[in-house]
């Protein structure tokens, strides 16, 4: 690492050099100049600050317009000065000797930005542009939701993005973004590379940024614009760019809001009444002999009555574990100011995210879901010298977040602590104990008496206790500490002095980011209520006091300590960054750069050999574009990446991409059109990505044997064993077969767009693509038994095809002098094709089993055809899973129960019947539309989002009414209870099949790696396919511009009412379909906010 | 200046320290190829387990509760007629469906046989482990080869022919060059037998170092393998079938030879007389218990002789004791006695579960007390085994004296006391009184609700017959329990002799020499010989002086000697007596009942349903077939 030595020295022998050069040059000073002054103005009479006014011969002679409008600079007297303002048509005026110069600066018609940020520190000015790159503008992130990525659904062309839970929390509560769709498959890396400021970042970072701090945000989406990330780029780049500070007088904003959010949707559950009732006949329903039925009449009489809370416990868990509403916060203040030779832009952050438990103070600690967020931004830009500029920033970002503590359910894991509760709410007996009994019951007794039940199976007590979902909730708490901190530093240095347009740019960050987990809990003391001989009154009775009758886990009264997670991380990054564009007699515009970085990542906390060495890349990269008269463009780009994980042989990679454009509005002959076409260009790249990050990040160096000479599972002892120890050695095993030739994985990308203005109010950006994606690492699982590998070898072989179309439109007009209004839109369409893939050759006849053709998130299920009539239909069809013909009520199916189809024909139904059914899981097209008027000072927009081509299947074992495994009991959802076959209604399309008490048959499910039986209704089949199509009305924004308050020293404010999420219309009624599969957890939730923003 | 980055940088991506653990190290030293020694080991089967031995749970011997997941083995599962080729259970191809759940175990046959291969690879190239002696070197690669001979014959027995994986595939090449197709039966069995002779030659014939080297392989447990492999190539099954006659690999070479082959079993009697042989050079007698410390009866001494030839730990009589795996599933056998003053009913159940169940037709299996078949007794007549008698003090060391119990429970060989524990049958235990007396000894109460009968929810038996003989009897079991494990017996002396027997009776039809043989196990179990047996107390006398007569009486005489060690499973197939045996009811007594005449009943557990040819041989399973174009499935999956 001698080189991040080396590398700054030289950058400061420039940098003498240059200050040497710099103050030679300005020892000349130039003859016949005079200072002009004026006044600048808009259009609509309003004075301009901020207006950049240079000399065109030499742009380094600048100044800015003062807030009253008015400027000085002192040029020669025959220069030209150019006035420029962003959003403003770029004004030139020959001095011709005068002094005054007043200007009328006109307002862009054209929405987007001028320039585009196109990576590495470089921009491009939009109209030579020939890759895809999508910019936002950032007033469309400015949303309620306290989370970036929930912002940029429908609002990015060429995103595929969808949000499934609305926890507050480490990133629970993101979006998922693919650019473009899914193009990869595999255990490697998926989605896109976040650059925020350059520093790679996690879409939680992304989540925290502020939409105040950021100036530009661009997504790169196809080869030409990502090649030069060469080994990073393959999934497209977002880039966002942080505001810097502009001089001036300190200007100080400050935005505060307020918001009330709750869910989205609820599930809707059936009374405890109904819950009893079919809890009676699910039992009577799959035995013929007469059953003991788990509650009596006796019981359901008394709490019809409510008779006795305690005795007769009728929960609402809903009711008595979530709230309707919460209410969280979001405070941002920033000052922005400077000189001419130093900057700043300050600013911090405060956000307060709660969950929407409903949690009692029966403890001393909270346990529902408060995350605070808090984050400072500092960047300071200093002109060292005319030439020169640095720019410093520094960006901490702090997480404290408690909450409850996760759990097991089902076989599967849940860290998310409200998502668990969510779900638990589902899964609990809500008529066999209370949440709590009252203190009072047993006033000596300090900690709380939760209620539970302890579980019969065949007339005898079993050491099962049913879980108390509330217990579950305030048990304990979970609380983590994430800090982010990142120290940047950025050099320019204009080498005009050797060759005019000629730049130099070095920047350097480091990045460290800490992040710790603990939880706290104690362990619940359960009772119950144990009735007297008079049948009327009763004692409690505590379950799990240790004694010598305890069951389950003995309850303490203390908290313990649980270390859950940490995570440690740095990144250093060194990038430098030679460029050049000039433009030779008007027409002939070049530019060029060579950029070459080094980046090291060190995982501080893997645990694991491999893990803990550093993740490396480093590269080379060049752009080189060549523009004639803005009309014939062409670039060429390359990445020249190596990566630590590969093979020397193989470590480097090489990236090109080049591209051509065609802007014919420029072509003389286009002129008679121009004022109804103002602009059209035709764009077509083609190229190479590549994609360093394949297989699991703890799985790198494929070019080594992964091999544990002590590994105790392998071991064996020998030796008498009669009282003197036996001999035992641990074994050998190999985890990882080496393979030398494991390398990139390239994705091959052609793009055609188009750009079109028209009539100066209508804009329309039109992008197909077609990506191929190649050397996905997969194991080679197609490999036989009798090899005896212990572990799967891995190749480079898997193939993957992506195509779509994304475009973006947006007309807005200056309606009358007051009234302004645009409507903009966004449709993302993204498809794949699977090539080659792990999988077998099968057969004819089971060739629907093939995922070969298919989308990679296609699903596979069973053809559902109905629900069986009656014995003899089930006698004489296929055999379905697991029914062993047996007859026990556990393993045979019975009418009501779901029919197969046999697809292949063998006379069973099994996971050969399986075909593809539905569309892929992740939506194949994301749109949005939306619409902003201003009149006069009151603004209002709004904005749809949807998002079509998706299915998803209810998870039918997560919500089978009665399922107990351990010491959950499912509840009954209202549809299960309104809609299912029974004796008395035996529709073969009712919407659940028989009831039963526990799962019927066997159908293995590996939800974490151990199978798993959901039983035979519950198989993924087209009978739980639903449609995952929706639109929802995304966001609502209402504002007052107050403008300038010259008593309050304001120079501007708005207050506003948002809201995101208010409705949804889609076909799919039992939770926020957006959720999918997901659906029992924490939902997504609806927010409405009110908020002001000043800026003095 | 950007090319002076990379230039300078080019180790900047070479993170890999130089020293990071490959397979070279494992042969660098005699210290590490020791463990890759002892890694071949590790896959031996835990035949001592119940989850991972299929001859306990696999066949008709040992039955489970059949409402009760927690005991759903999957290979109990096969027993219950639901094997399939979709998922097949107990799948040692794969390696998976094997123990409490589908979950991987990591003991997978083929891989064994993989890191054998590497093993012997590397052991055979002098230049590697420097440090170890010539001797060491050959012994251990007599292990290796033995441990590779032993893996095969495993698959062999489960699946018939199988591919021999003599040297390893490698994985780098395309995919189509690692298919490898199934080998003829008498390849397999050629190569094995070949393999372990190789073994034996470099073999040890005793271990020196008991306290750290026993259960390491020796020449005899070599030869005993062969034995076993020979004889079982030798049989109907393997030799001469004609039901696979048209099974082929894809090319259409025959993976059975269906011609009888008289010399197999010439080989056969040969490979267990030199195993016999060699195990008696190695001291190996049958176990009698002497006990001279406690002062029991010549009853109980008996059946702890009987007990004590499986459970007693390295008994001269275990030709190959497994240390890989001890006996872990005594609590399962052992149900709760009357006696026991631990907590309440439940509690008690969850250590002494006693859910492992022999079937009626085995407690019908067992001699009368005159060495017969019951059903051939010509003075004994167990006909009506629902008819009760009430037990006499004279018979208290069987059966609590003035128990009324059922007729078949009376009049029985040691054996059937030794092996079985029921209503109101002994069922000594060395911790049961002070002192280890066997007067008024533990006696089993199995009706409804009582200690050992139906009354926990997952654990009870389902016939009313428990596995006494794999309960050591010095387990304690009256306070917290501790089990006295021992090396599970692969392969005992007794097994040899029986094999001895049989193989001889089919070279030389009703051989004196076979009737020895069985003779010393019959002495053993305090029988009478053959000859005098049958001659005095058979309704069928000549019955051993023929050909079939004699196999008929082998056979038995091995089932009953070796019942519940997992070796009926085998017999039963390589007879091709699965088909007839495996198709009769499971029955029990009827547990629900509370006295005497509702619980002696006989009660239908089980129609189990055997399909022949099909279920002789596991289904290779979809998963492998579809994945290897050149390997065929078993007929009739």
């Amino acid at each position: 690492m001698k080189i991040k030595l080396s590398f700054p020295g030289r950058v400061e022998q420039a940098i003498v050099l240059t200050l040497f050069l710099c103050f030679f040059v300005n020892g000349f000073s130039q003859d016949n100049e005079i200072t002009v002054t004026g006044k600048i103005s808009s259009d609509s009479s309003v004075l301009l600050e901020e207006v950049n006014i240079t000399l065109k011969s030499n742009p380094r002679i600048f100044t800015r317009s003062l807030p009253n409008g008015s400027y000085s600079i002192k040029v020669p007297a025959d220069g030209t000065l150019v006035f420029s303002m962003v959003g403003y048509q770029i004004h030139e005026m020959k001095v011709n000797g005068r002094t005054v110069i007043n200007v009328v600066m006109k307002m862009k018609d054209k929405g987007l930005e001028d320039v585009t940020v196109i990576g590495f520190g470089g921009t491009r000015k939009k109209t030579s542009m020939v890759s895809s790159i999508t910019t936002i503008s950032v007033k469309e992130l400015q949303q309620p939701t306290g989370n970036l990525t929930n912002a940029i659904a429908g609002r990015v062309a060429g995103i595929i993005s969808f949000q499934q839970s609305g926890e507050p929390g480490n990133g629970s509560d993101n979006s998922t973004f693919f650019i473009r769709g899914l193009s990869t498959f595999g255990t490697g890396k998926q989605d896109p590379l976040i650059l925020i400021d350059g520093v790679e970042s996690s879409s939680t970072d992304m989540a925290r940024l502020q939409p105040d701090d950021i100036s530009d945000f661009s997504v790169l989406k196809d080869a030409s614009a990502a090649s030069v990330y060469g080994a990073r780029g393959a999934n497209g780049v977002v880039l966002i760019n942080t505001k810097t500070g502009k001089d001036g007088m300190p200007r100080f904003f400050v935005r505060s809001e307020m918001r009330v959010s709750g869910n989205t949707k609820n599930i809707d559950y059936a009374d405890n009444i109904k819950y009893m009732n079919l809890a009676n006949e699910a039992t009577r329903t799959r035995s013929d002999k007469t059953v003991a039925e788990p509650y009596s009449q006796n019981k359901i009489n008394h709490t019809i009555a409510g008779d006795d809370p305690y005795l007769y416990p009728n929960n609402n868990w809903i009711d008595q574990l979530i709230k309707k509403y919460t209410v969280n916060q979001n405070h941002y203040v920033s000052v922005n100011g400077g000189t001419a030779k130093a900057k700043y832009h300050v600013a911090a952050s405060y956000g307060l995210d709660n969950g929407i438990l409903n949690v009692d103070p029966i403890n001393d600690f909270n346990s529902n879901v408060r995350l605070s967020k808090y984050s400072l931004r500092t960047t300071v830009n200093l002109n060292l010298t005319k030439t020169t500029e640095v720019i410093a920033r520094m960006y901490g970002q702090f997480d404290d977040y408690k909450g409850p503590i996760g759990g097991r359910i089902d076989g599967v894991t849940y860290n998310e602590g409200g998502g668990y509760i969510f779900r638990l709410a589902l899964k609990s007996n809500p008529v066999l104990f209370p949440a709590v009994y009252p203190h009072s019951m047993m006033p000596y007794i300090e900690h709380p008496l939760f209620g539970s039940y302890r579980l019969q199976l065949n007339g005898q007590l079993t050491s099962t206790l049913l879980t108390n979902p509330y217990a579950e909730m305030v048990k304990g708490f979970s609380a983590y500490k994430r800090s982010d901190l990142q120290p940047q530093i950025e050099i320019k240095q204009n080498l005009d002095f050797v060759t005019k347009g000629l730049n130099f740019r070095t920047m350097s960050y480091i990045r460290r980011y800490s992040f710790s987990n603990v939880t706290r809990q104690y362990s619940p003391f359960y009772y119950y209520a144990d009735v007297k001989p008079d049948g009327k009154s009763y004692n409690l009775q505590v379950y799990n006091d240790g004694s010598v009758n305890s069951v389950g886990t003995t309850g303490s009264e203390y908290l313990d300590y649980g270390g859950l997670g940490v995570a440690i991380d740095s990144r250093i990054w060194l990038e430098g960054n030679l460029s050049y564009s000039r433009t030779f007699k008007d027409v002939h515009s070049v530019s060029g750069s060579l950029i070459s970085y080094l980046s090291s990542y060190a995982n501080g906390a893997s645990f694991v050999f491999q893990g803990s060495l550093p993740r490396r890349n480093q590269g080379v990269s060049g752009r080189f574009t060549y523009g004639y008269d803005d009309r014939y463009l062409a670039e060429f780009n390359f990445g020249y990446n190596g990566s630590e994980r590969f093979d020397a042989s193989h470590r480097y990679g090489f990236f090109p991409s080049g591209g051509v454009g065609y802007r014919i509005s420029n072509e003389k002959f286009f002129e008679p059109l121009l004022s109804k076409i103002n602009d059209l260009k035709f764009r077509a790249t083609y190229g190479l990505v590549g994609n360093d990050q394949i297989g699991d990040v703890n799985d790198r160096f494929f070019y080594l044997s992964t091999v544990s000479l002590n590994n105790g599972a392998y071991g064996a002892s020998f030796g008498r064993n009669d009282g003197t120890a036996t001999y035992y050695r641990p074994g050998v095993s190999i985890s990882r077969y080496a393979n030398t030739s494991i390398t990139w994985e390239q994705s091959r990308s052609l793009n055609l767009g188009m750009d079109l203005r028209m009539f100066n109010a209508f804009e329309l950006i039109v992008d197909v693509f077609r990506q191929h994606r190649t050397n996905i690492l997969l194991p080679k699982t197609i490999l036989e038994s009798d090899l005896g590998l212990m572990a799967t070898p891995q190749a480079n072989y898997g193939e993957l095809k992506t195509r779509g179309i994304d475009l973006s439109a947006k007309y807005e007009r200056n309606i009358t002098k007051n009234l302004y209004a645009n409507i903009r839109g966004t449709f993302t369409y993204a498809t794949s094709k699977m090539l080659v893939n792990d999988q077998l050759k099968y057969d004819k006849s089971l060739a629907h089993l093939s995922a070969i053709g298919w989308p990679i998130s296609q699903q596979w299920g069973l053809i559902a055809e109905r629900l069986f009539i009656d014995q003899k239909e089930v006698a004489n069809s296929p055999r379905q899973f697991g029914d062993d013909g047996s007859g026990s009520a556990q393993n045979s199916i019975k009418a009501g129960d779901i029919k197969y189809r046999d697809i292949n024909g063998d006379g069973i139904i099994s996971n050969d019947d399986m075909v593809p059914i539905g569309y892929p899981r992740q939506p194949e097209i994301i749109y949005g539309f939306g619409a902003s008027l201003r009149y006069k000072k009151f603004d209002f927009s709004f904005y749809f989002q949807g998002s079509a081509r998706s299915s998803f299947f209810i998870d039918a074992a997560a919500i089978q009414p009665y399922n107990q495994v351990g010491g959950l009991q499912h509840g009954l959802l209202n549809v299960v209870a309104n809609d299912h076959w029974s004796e008395e209604n035996r529709n073969p399309y009712a919407f659940w099949p028989r009831l039963s008490q526990n799962r019927v048959g066997t159908y293995n499910v590996y939800p974490d790696g151990s199978a798993y039986n959901i039983g035979v209704n519950n198989a993924p089949s087209t009978w739980w396919m639903r449609n995952g199509n929706f639109l929802r009305l995304k966001n609502v924004d209402m504002g007052y511009n107050i403008g300038k308050v010259k008593r309050l020293g304001l120079t501007g404010g708005r207050v506003y009412l948002s809201a995101t999420n208010l409705f949804i219309l889609s076909s799919f009624k039992m939770w926020d379909v957006e959720m999918g599969g997901n659906g029992l957890g924490y939902p997504l939730q609806s927010v409405y906010n009110l908020g002001a923003e000043v800026s003095f | 200046m950007l090319t002076t980055v990379i230039t300078s940088c080019k180790k900047f991506l070479d993170v890999v320290p130089d020293n990071v653990v490959t397979l070279e190290h494992a042969f660098k030293l005699r210290n590490e190829a020791e463990k890759y020694l002892f890694t071949l080991y590790s896959y031996l089967p835990r035949s001592g387990d119940g989850w991972y031995n299929p001859g306990f749970m696999g066949g008709d011997e040992i039955w489970l509760p059949e409402e009760s997941e927690t005991h759903w083995h999957p290979i109990f599962r096969i027993a219950r007629g639901l094997q399939n080729k979709e998922t097949p259970y107990f799948d040692e191809w794969r390696g998976i469906s094997k123990g409490n759940s589908n979950t991987n175990d990591h003991r997978k046959i083929w891989q064994a046989i993989r890191q054998c291969n590497i093993f012997l690879e590397n052991m055979r190239d002098m230049t590697k482990v420097p440090d170890i002696s010539d001797y060491e070197r050959q012994k251990w690669i007599g292990e290796a080869e033995f441990l590779k001979a032993f893996y095969h014959f495993y698959m062999l027995r489960q699946y018939g022919p199988i591919p021999i994986m003599d040297k390893n595939i490698s994985v780098d090449g395309d995919v189509a060059s690692s298919y490898s197709r199934r080998a003829p039966v008498d390849s397999c069995v050629n190569y094995i037998s070949q393999l372990l002779d190789s073994a034996a030659q470099k073999l040890p014939i005793t271990i020196a170092d008991e306290i750290n080297d026993l259960g390491r392989i020796t020449q005899p447990i070599a030869l005993a393998v062969k034995a076993k492999l020979l004889v079982t190539a030798a049989s109907p099954l393997f030799n001469g079938n004609t039901d696979y006659a048209g099974f082929t690999d894809t090319e259409g070479k025959a993976l059975f030879n269906p011609t009888f082959d008289i010399t197999k079993w010439q080989k056969a009697k040969d490979a267990v007389w030199a195993a016999i042989q060699a195990a008696e050079a190695n001291a190996s007698t049958l176990y009698e218990y002497k006990g001279l410390q406690i002062p029991l009866s010549d009853v109980i001494k008996r059946q702890l002789s009987i007990r004590n030839a499986v459970t007693e730990r390295w008994a001269k009589e275990h030709v190959w004791a497994n240390s890989q795996s001890y006996f872990v599933n005594e609590a399962l056998c052992m149900p709760p006695m009357e006696r026991s003053q631990r907590g309440g009913v439940s509690t008690i159940r969850f250590e002494l579960q006693g859910v492992w169940a022999a079937p009626i037709k085995i407690a019908k299996m067992f001699y009368s007390k005159n060495g017969v078949p019951i059903e051939e007794d010509n003075t004994l007549n167990f006909a009506n085994i629902e008819e009760l008698r009430t037990a006499t003090a004279a018979e208290s060391f069987y059966i609590e004296p003035n128990f009324v119990t059922s007729r078949l429970n009376f009049d029985r060989e040691p054996r059937f006391y030794a092996s079985l524990g029921f209503d109101g049958g002994v069922w000594y235990q060395y911790d049961a009184t002070a002192n280890g007396s066997d007067v008024n000894n533990y006696y089993v109460k199995a009706k409804n609700l009582e200690k050992a009968g139906l009354g926990h929810f997952t654990n009870w038996n389902e016939t009313g017959y428990f596995i006494k003989k794999l309960v050591h009897w010095e387990s304690v079991t009256n306070a917290r329990t501790t089990w006295k494990q021992y090396p599970w017996p692969e392969i005992r002396l007794a097994d040899l002799y029986l094999l001895y027997a049989e193989a001889l009776n089919e070279v030389e039809p009703a051989s004196a020499t076979a009737i020895q043989y069985v003779d010393k196990i019959r002495q053993r179990a305090g029988l009478k010989g053959v000859v005098e047996s049958w001659s005095n107390y058979s309704n069928n006398p000549g019955k051993y002086a023929s050909q079939d007569g004699l196999r008929e009486i082998i056979h038995r005489e091995r089932l009953i000697e070796l019942a519940f060690e997992g070796h009926r499973l085998w017999d039963l197939r390589r007879w091709k007596k699965a088909f007839s045996e495996l198709n009769k009811d499971i029955t029990g007594w009827t547990i629900l009942g509370k006295t005497n005449e509702t619980y002696y009943k006989e009660r239908l557990v089980f129609s189990q349903r055997f399909m022949a040819p099909r279920d002789y041989f596991w289904p290779i399973g979809n998963y492998d077939i579809r994945r290897n174009p050149l390997l065929v499935e078993n007929p009739g999956w």
